[in-house]
């Protein structure tokens, strides 16, 4: 069979980056050019900012990736952009690069959506298995997906408010933690003690998420506890914080996988990074004969690799864009 | 020699393609929704009438700004992605220049783009586009009275003034391209947008600085 290069482009959020995937699951090439630290002047993404900063970047990335692995556009059987959800003027700079590419050298236009993208990063680890149960869990999303084959998605719940690596984030700068707190209060986490008193977050029988209860009760505390003239231990805060999260997660997680009777799990999106969901999920899986995968540190934040891994199966399917295709800042179906 | 003229700035997406000097395609209209989703098709139409394929583009002339900030990046990412990918020259042209290519008697045009709360994008141009006023972000009424009143000049725009007297650009892309064919073409990498505003977080960030100082 003749071999499949999918170049893949990502700029949904504060990312530029370029990937050359083989056969969807063979890294030849990925450039990630990371804005983190201008927007963390301003304690968060800009979106202006961000799509400013795509714009500079755009061609520069792709030209590394291209160089890097040594292939010339000719070489390169389709390409692949994520065209939503995301900030709308930073994925319109990816979205224009790939059609102009792709019209340019006569190229099939696979689009594909960041959260796809997120759950195939696991694909460049390991070839995916199915049935399987995708837990997402990033900065804009929360969601537990059953997935019977590639392509194949059921969405079987999901937050009902805020995302979970939201939450972090927002308890992060209860904490005076500089942005992204996230992985910061992770870090945290781990040289404390679960001493607080929080709430369980949404503990029912459901596959729904919901945050934005005990991040309120995290606010709160700290408040009281200043009012009473107490200082706050962030160590102990950040673990008793975290170990909610992480009960509520792995609970709603094993149960779905109990439920649909499927052994083989699969964590993606930027909160995949957090050591102590990681540690949790490596446990209990093990204990209970569960094949997991996450992806490495670097493929769980935002990357082209994951879209041209997602986008090699979206080729196999025939799912090919226009020239008019448009961003999307909100998609709401996988 | 193939010239490819390409401004997405402003609500008039304009389209022009030259042969030999002489203007073989235009396509001047108003979109108002949707950019991303029309300009390719727009772009690929226009090279099919003219029976051009894309890589037999010499020269891509395309406006960097100022204007709406969206509408400068998609024009100029396909461009950057094109001029980058197929090794073309690329010249960036001023959207206010663009709008002051309008033929008119006054000594002076001032082209002018809304930019809301009395601001504008706005400059100062004689008839034979030279820059007398360079484009600036200003306030409209201070940036008019402060233009030399020895002089006559016409206000050129898309927009809608009230209590001035104006009129709707005529834009000449000819005579732009004439203007502007010996500058030097500029890497595709480093053809970006020229804002000529800060984005609101930045402002606001120099301003705690500025304090702090």
């Amino acid at each position: 069979m003749k071999d499949i290069y999918i170049l893949a482009i990502e700029s949904s959020c504060d990312e530029t980056s370029a990937s050359i995937i083989k056969n969807g699951n063979e890294e030849i090439s990925t450039v990630v050019l990371s804005q983190m630290d201008t927007h963390a002047n301003y304690g968060g993404v800009v979106p202006e900012i961000a799509s400013r900063m795509h714009v500079e970047n755009i061609t520069l990335v792709l030209e590394e990736t291209l160089n890097k692995a040594n292939i010339t556009m000719n070489e390169i059987t389709a390409i692949a952009v994520t065209y939503g959800p995301g900030l709308i003027g930073s994925l319109l700079i990816g979205v224009e690069a790939a059609k102009t590419l792709a019209y340019i050298y006569h190229k099939p236009l696979i689009p594909v959506h960041h959260i796809i993208g997120h759950i195939y990063a696991n694909n460049l680890k390991k070839e995916l298995q199915f049935p399987l149960i995708a837990l997402v869990i990033s900065g804009g999303h929360t969601e537990l997906v059953y997935m019977e084959n590639h392509y194949k998605f059921k969405k079987i719940g999901s937050t009902l408010d805020d995302a979970v690596g939201e939450a972090y984030d927002k308890v992060a700068r209860v904490l005076n933690l500089p942005y992204p707190g996230g992985p910061l209060v992770d870090a945290l986490a781990h040289k404390g003690e679960d001493t607080y008193n929080l709430p369980l977050p949404l503990d029912d029988d459901s596959y729904n998420f919901s945050f934005s209860g005990i991040k309120s009760a995290v606010i709160n505390l700290k408040h009281n506890e200043e009012q009473k003239g107490n200082t706050i231990n962030k160590e102990n805060l950040a673990c008793s914080f975290q170990n909610r999260i992480i009960k509520v997660i792995t609970k709603k997680t094993m149960k779905a996988l109990n439920e649909y009777n499927v052994n083989k799990l699969i964590i993606a999106g930027g909160v995949a990074a957090n050591k102590g969901i990681r540690n949790e999920f490596e446990q209990l899986c093990d204990i209970n004969n569960i094949d997991l995968i996450i992806p490495a540190i670097n493929r769980c934040t935002d990357n082209a690799a994951m879209i041209g891994a997602a986008g090699y199966y979206a080729y196999q399917l025939n799912q090919f864009a226009k020239y008019d295709l448009n961003a999307k800042s909100n998609i709401e179906n996988l | 020699m193939i010239e490819f003229f390409l401004d997405t700035s402003t609500k008039y997406v304009t389209i022009s393609i030259l042969k030999d000097g002489k203007q073989i395609y235009f396509f001047h209209d108003k979109i108002f929704e949707d950019l991303s989703v029309k300009i390719l098709p727009l772009i690929d139409n226009a090279l099919n009438e003219c029976s051009i394929k894309i890589d037999d583009v010499g020269v891509i002339y395309v406006v960097v700004g100022p204007g709406s900030f969206t509408g400068i990046r998609i024009g100029l990412t396909i461009v950057k992605t094109w001029a980058w990918t197929l090794k073309k020259n690329v010249i960036p042209i001023s959207s206010l220049e663009l709008i002051a290519s309008t033929n008119i008697e006054t000594d002076y045009i001032v082209p002018f783009i809304d930019a809301r709360r009395g601001n504008c994008f706005i400059g100062v141009y004689d008839n034979q586009l030279n820059t007398v006023k360079k484009d600036q972000f200003a306030n409209f009424e201070e940036f008019i009275n402060n233009i030399d009143n020895s002089k006559t000049y016409t206000l050129v725009t898309y927009d809608n003034l009230e209590n001035y007297k104006y009129i709707t650009p005529k834009i000449d892309v000819i005579k732009l391209i004439k203007k502007h064919k010996n500058d030097k073409p500029i890497n595709p990498h480093s053809l970006n947008p020229n804002y000529l505003k800060l984005t609101e977080a930045e402002e606001n960030f120099n301003k705690k600085n500025d304090k702090k100082n």
